[in-house]
């Protein structure tokens, strides 16, 4: 490393730096100043060759063999048509003052009347999940996540009572989620309630909130 | 059957209707780049590989959450740039083997493989012994090719922050490259 008279590392000319940000022609420069131009520009060049792998094949393989539903709307119309059967089903775990305020929403689900000469029984690989949010003065709040492709308008929640409490219901397929809401259509947060979150991959502290939805026929915890 | 000079929006909006086989399209435009890009952050192909593939199946997963299609080129980069991050915390700095960084050009010339073979380990060794966030900076706009502004949206850093990357990272190297050229 080039060090200076102080000990520090020698600036460049602000001229040389103007050149190789496009703000002036290089021509233009000192000698000296073309040369190390000259130097800086090899050297992003030598670092420019196309490589000689290619994972195509491997990315493609992988997307082939994951659902072919993953960016399609089936889900939901299957989801919609599993709604108007009378069926158990299977709540996600919310913390205590969340499945408190749901309450109500609960016990008329689970109330549901069935029909014990053989209703057609819940999917195995399905269950419903139950979104709360405390938003007051929200004008609208809906649910986006990996369930439904990230895409708006597709679950909306409700405040019923205009006291900020925003709920909904979803049949989901069992497994792991994540989720978003999506706050007077502009403002993502990730539920502060979630308990679980991983990193959403496009930042550094960007999160999505996490939930698990157990199959409706599981004896099994989460 | 997507036309290869189809922009991007409309292969994503290709891709979130059904036709998986478009993505395809997306890995062909901006594999080169990334691989590139992950190989110079790693300075391992193997890593740079993995990382790229990662990247490539978590884009496909989240395409949906892309919010501005015409911009997929920065998004997908970020994508990279965060799994490029991930790896590195996972080793200490001195572990980037610089002897495993794949050759570069291909010509005929035996002994001008010799010599830019020489040539480009001096520069990738230069170019390791950078900061991250330099060796991120200098990479993206001088390898890649990008704007400052591009290169704010792939790395979330502002824009002065990044010519101050730049600049530095462009002293540094040019200290250790007096011998090239």
């Amino acid at each position: 490393m080039m060090l200076d008279a102080g000990g520090g590392m020698s600036p460049i000319d602000p001229r040389l730096q103007e050149a190789l940000d496009n703000e002036r022609d290089p021509g233009d420069l000192p000698a000296d100043q073309q040369d190390a131009y000259a130097r800086l520009m090899t050297a992003a060049t030598l670092l420019s060759a196309k490589p000689a792998v290619s994972v195509a094949d491997r990315v493609m393989a992988e997307i082939r063999a994951m659902p072919q539903q993953l960016h399609t709307g089936n889900r939901w119309r299957r989801a919609a048509r599993w709604l108007t059967r009378p069926l158990a089903v299977t709540l996600r775990l919310r913390p205590a003052w969340t499945l408190g305020l749901a309450a109500g929403g609960l016990a008329a689900i689970l109330l549901l009347p069935g029909d014990e000469n053989g209703p057609e029984p819940p999917r195995a690989t399905e269950g419903i999940a139950q979104f709360v949010g405390h938003f007051p003065g929200a004008r609208s709040v809906e649910v986006v996540g990996s369930f439904n492709n990230w895409s708006r308008g597709k679950l909306h929640l409700r405040d019923e009572n205009h006291n900020g409490i925003w709920h909904g219901d979803a049949v989901l397929p069992a497994g792991q989620h994540e989720y978003m809401f999506v706050v007077d259509g502009e403002r993502w947060v990730a539920d502060p309630l979630a308990g679980r979150y991983v990193d959403d991959g496009f930042g550094v502290g960007r999160q999505n909130a996490v939930l698990i939805v157990r199959q409706a026929n599981s004896e099994d915890a989460p | 059957m997507v036309n290869d000079s189809v922009p991007d929006a409309e292969v994503v909006a290709r891709v979130l209707g059904g036709d998986g086989e478009a993505f395809g399209i997306l890995i062909r435009r901006y594999e080169p780049g990334l691989l590139r890009f992950a190989t110079r952050m790693l300075g391992n192909p193997d890593a740079a590989a993995d990382a790229v593939a990662e990247s490539l199946v978590r884009a496909y997963r989240h395409l949906a959450q892309c919010r501005d299609p015409g911009r997929l080129r920065s998004w997908l980069y970020r994508i990279t740039g965060n799994r490029c991050r991930s790896h590195l915390a996972r080793r200490r700095t001195n572990d980037i083997s610089l002897s495993e960084a794949p050759p570069l050009a291909d010509p005929s010339d035996a002994w001008a493989v010799v010599e830019r073979g020489e040539q480009v380990a001096l520069v990738e060794r230069a170019l390791a012994a950078l900061p991250e966030e330099k060796r991120e900076a200098f990479v993206l706009k001088h390898v890649e090719g990008m704007s400052y502004e591009e290169m704010a949206q792939v790395t979330g850093a502002r824009i002065p922050t990044l010519k101050m990357r730049v600049h530095r990272a462009r002293e540094a190297l040019l200290a250790a490259l007096q011998e090239l050229v």
